[in-house]
């Protein structure tokens, strides 16, 4: 069993270096250059734009695992965002994050109240939250932050942040009192094949790491330990797979559902007080930008599973990432996408579904003359680079994703 | 507290009486179910024998009456408490999560744990000993979705051994089986009453039932009509004691179908939903005029023929005709327009939208036709006036066609239905159930237009579990068993225990000895 689970994380540290390896790889060979796609800044940034997406992710798994399809997370989090910059503001940061919680962790009662209780259809309910969420911030900024210096009616004075650390030896972080060397740091400026390419990205995700990061991370496993470890979490599950099944076996049900909804809104909250803590240092309105709605789309990207909507989490932060940073990357990142459809219709081709082989073909064609006839993408497309990729993905692992089988149905006792 | 016996029984039901609106499902109902002894509850499909058994499991209560587990009285409102009393249910549509584990779904709810986390080692350990002492096989990490049905099945008598039960109700646990998984289960049942488990078993396949139960109770109308030792009746007998014939008689009339076919089935064979085919090599002639009724138990093809002939399902081979044209691969829409009709078994879900006004379900299924369409338009106003006649020719009671079809009561329901499918002027009328679960008043309508029907040439197809309603109507019929049919009959010369044995396959050599 540990023997096990220590070659499950050597597979995986091998599949994040060979990421990094295709990554610098391309970097050398994206004409015009870019430097941006393994960077200590776009690492940093990449993690830090996943954690809300992923905390959204999380959430989304929690409600979907027990059967309660969530399309609420984006109402959730923008009362995760108020609440956690009220909160901030009075209290300090850790406050804030708490605050944002019982924020979130309110929305997530409302919909669990609708959907569980009174039967309300998931999606009506879940769009009644994100209505009624904005309205709600709304008023309270007026109420609360109108009169302040720097607040108004959308927006919030600024907030301290919850503080951050770099990693002692590896990124130069203290210990004792005593400055470490920044290994990693060190090695990154290095310029060589590779080894500095790997050690900018370790660097970008363990130097000025924020504690509220690390605590996002670490809910990674809980929630997996959780929902496959425990009772709880088996009684959450079977719940959203056979409602009928698990109650015939004296799990209650209702409970289930409702606790895992609450649990859903929470991390949504703490997503939403991330980003006004974290992120912004402020609340401003509309700053959710549709990340609850990012945050489903990697459940179903991660095929139910934390880790995968970890992983989704990561592809969105990184697409968000480059966007800001430079242009050119996003260009290069054609590159990439025309040599991975080359691929996925060599694979076709050798399954001999013919159909797909030329479809994939063709684009692949496509993907690599645009990227050979432009110098940089058009405005428009980097915004939009992170759905683009997940449209692709789930287009070809569709077949393959498997959401639990009572999702979104209304489950009344009694009735089959 | 139990009087006349030495031991208490393992079960005892006394006087058991539920109501639903309109219909009292069980009716004084006692059962009793010695220790150590597989006993079978028999009975047609609404005899109330689930309806029973969810009572004793806990999942309803009865209005009236008493439970005796052990000796001991008990009341159980909800099947946890049945758990704890150590009564176990194999469902007839199993109660397992597909993408969870064989050992998620065996102790789901009933978890072993060490320091909060669920203890999969000692699960495992003791689902392997059950395994090994009971001959019943499995592999504990597979995923539910990758089992056949027979391993389901044991999947599910391991979850109810695992939580101790003493005492198992299987809810017709061969009717998903083939016969091979049929003698499995049944050694598995063996096996467990050798080591003193208790078995109630309810089934309607009298072979099987004279095949492994030591004691059977026969169920008819919610009432127990009779309870003997195995080993002193026959299947004749039973079939007899099922169906009884207290029914009030459907009135005949003078036989008008001429030689013209409207439809007909030639060779037709169709793939069920398991794969398996369920109907197979069936030729069936249906006359202009003719009432031709389909006796079976269900389940035995009658509902894959139905949806054939609707174009609903493909024809695995085979060929459809209507009024000698083939209409084998005719889409739906197609068939219907050229005159095919259709009152459905469950009037609800295919036959209405409920929540819609009775003027849309009217024009349901002919929205391409006069007077409810012009052009590519509905007619509204000329398809709301044509819902009002079908409101007043056929009696439905409604305040108006604005009303939503969930307002109405059953019986009010299916006449509508049988309205607007009259009122189409099909040349094939298919019933499937015409007057299950409504009231008397509303059956007697159903019937006259049944008759009517056939009075105005058309072909009626009548697929019916109420034996008298078939022989009294039917001109002709044919009794489906396992896709096939097995027999054609003279109504005028049938009784419904003839019919109740040919439906169940016990063979008819042994009327002569019973009569």
């Amino acid at each position: 069993m540990e023997l096990l689970r220590s070659s499950t994380v050597l597979r995986w540290m091998l599949a994040a270096l060979g990421v990094v390896v295709v990554l610098s790889v391309l970097q050398e060979l994206a004409r015009p250059e870019t430097i941006d796609l393994v960077s200590v800044g776009t690492a940093e940034s990449t993690l830090r734009r996943a954690v809300p997406i992923l905390l959204a992710g999380l959430g989304g798994i929690w409600a979907e695992r027990a059967g309660v399809v969530n399309i609420g997370l984006e109402g959730m989090m923008v009362l995760g965002t108020w609440f956690g910059a009220w909160g901030a503001l009075e209290f300090g940061p850790w406050w804030g994050i708490a605050i944002g919680i019982a924020g979130g962790a309110a929305g997530g009662l409302l919909h669990a109240v609708a959907t569980v209780g009174f039967g309300v259809d998931h999606i009506v309910s879940g769009v009644a939250v994100n209505i009624v969420a904005p309205a709600l911030a709304r008023f309270l900024s007026g109420e609360v932050f109108s009169g302040r210096s720097g607040g108004g009616i959308t927006q919030s004075p600024r907030v301290d942040s919850v503080g951050h650390f770099d990693l002692p030896f590896l990124s130069g972080g203290e210990l004792l009192g005593w400055r470490t060397p920044d290994m990693l740091g060190w090695t990154a400026d290095q310029n060589w094949l590779l080894a500095s390419d790997i050690a900018a990205v370790l660097s970008g995700i363990t130097s000025s790491l924020s504690w509220a990061t690390l605590l996002a991370l670490s809910l990674v496993p809980v929630s997996v330990f959780i929902l496959w470890r425990t009772p709880f979490g088996l009684q959450i599950r079977a719940s959203g797979e056979h409602p009928v099944a698990a109650d015939s076996l004296g799990v209650s049900v209702y409970r289930m559902k409702f606790t895992a909804v609450v649990v859903s809104g929470a991390l949504a909250g703490f997503g939403g007080a991330f980003i006004a803590i974290e992120q912004t240092g402020v609340y401003r309105e509309g700053q959710v930008q549709g990340r609850g709605f990012i945050g489903l789309a990697t459940v179903i990207f991660g095929n139910w599973q934390p880790v995968g909507a970890f992983l989704g989490s990561l592809l969105f932060g990184f697409a968000d990432a480059l966007q800001l940073r430079d242009r050119t990357a996003v260009h290069a990142l054609l590159l990439l996408a025309g040599v991975a459809l080359a691929g996925l219709a060599l694979r076709a081709l050798l399954k001999r579904r013919h159909g797909s082989a030329v479809l994939l073909a063709s684009s692949s064609a496509a993907v690599l003359w645009w990227y050979a006839v432009t110098d940089e993408v058009a405005g428009e497309l980097p915004p939009i680079t992170p759905h683009v990729v997940t449209l692709l993905v789930l287009v070809f692992a569709t077949s393959r994703l498997r959401m639990p089988a009572a999702n979104g149905l209304r489950y009344r006792r009694g009735q089959e | 507290m139990t009087t006349g016996s030495a031991t208490p029984a393992a079960v005892e039901l006394a006087g058991i009486t539920k109501r639903f609106p309109g219909v009292v499902a069980n009716d004084r109902v006692d059962l009793r179910v010695a220790e150590g002894e597989i006993h079978a509850v028999v009975g047609e499909n609404g005899a109330g024998k689930s309806t029973l058994m969810k009572i004793l499991y806990g999942m309803q209560t009865a209005d009236e009456g008493r439970m005796l587990v052990s000796g001991n009285e008990v009341q159980f409102s909800s099947p946890s408490e049945a758990i704890d009393a150590g009564i176990g249910m194999v469902h007839q549509h199993f109660m397992l999560a597909d993408q969870l584990t064989v050992l998620e779904n065996v102790v789901l709810g009933a978890e072993p744990t060490r320091r909060g986390v669920i203890d999969y080692d000692s699960a495992r350990r003791h689902l392997d000993e059950l395994g090994i002492s009971y001959g019943l096989d499995l592999h504990p990490n597979d995923f539910v979705e990758s089992l056949e049905v027979g391993e389901r099945q044991r999947v599910e008598i391991i979850k109810v051994l695992y939580r101790g039960a003493k005492v198992l109700i299987l809810d017709e646990p061969t009717s998903v089986l083939v016969p091979q998984e049929v003698e499995k289960l049944f050694g598995n049942l063996r096996e467990l009453k050798a080591r003193g488990h208790t078995i109630i078993f309810i089934d309607h396949k009298l072979e099987e039932v004279l095949a492994i139960a030591d004691t059977i109770t026969v169920l008819r109308q919610g009432r127990t009509v009779a309870t003997m030792a195995s080993d002193q009746v026959t299947a004749a007998e039973l079939a007899e004691l099922m169906v009884g014939s207290e029914l009030p008689k459907p009135s005949t009339e003078p036989r008008v179908a001429d030689q013209h076919v409207t439809l007909s089935l030639r060779s037709a064979t169709v793939t069920g939903d398991d794969g398996r085919p369920a109907l197979e090599a069936v030729d069936l002639e249906i006359h202009r005029g003719e009432i031709l009724g389909v006796a079976g138990v269900e389940g035995n093809g009658q509902g894959e023929l139905i949806e054939a002939i609707l174009g609903l399902r493909h024809f695995a081979g085979g060929e459809l005709f209507l009024d000698g044209e083939s209409i084998t691969h005719w889409p739906v829409r197609h068939r219907r327009e050229a005159g095919l009709g259709y009152v459905p078994e469950d009037r609800q879900r295919r036959g209405l939208l409920l929540d819609a006004p009775l003027w849309e379900n009217v024009v349901l299924g002919h929205q391409t036709q006069p007077p409810y369409a012009r052009g590519q338009w509905l007619d509204r106003s000329s398809a709301r006036a044509a819902a009002g006649t079908i409101l007043s020719d056929f009696d439905v009671r409604a305040p108006g066609v604005e009303t939503s079809a969930r307002a109405l009561s059953g019986g009010n329901q299916q006449k509508l239905i049988i309205g607007r499918e009259m009122a189409a002027r099909p040349r094939m009328l298919i019933a499937a159930h015409p007057t299950r679960g409504i009231d008397v008043g509303a059956q007697a309508a159903v019937w006259d237009e049944l008759r009517e029907a056939r009075r105005e040439g058309m072909a009626v197809l009548l697929v019916s579990a109420d034996l008298e309603e078939l022989i009294g109507l039917a001109d002709r019929l044919v009794v489906m068993l396992r896709g096939r049919i097995t027999a054609e009959l003279d109504p005028t010369n049938t009784s419904p225990r003839l019919l109740g044995s040919h439906m169940t396959g016990a063979s008819v050599d042994d009327q002569g000895g019973v009569g």
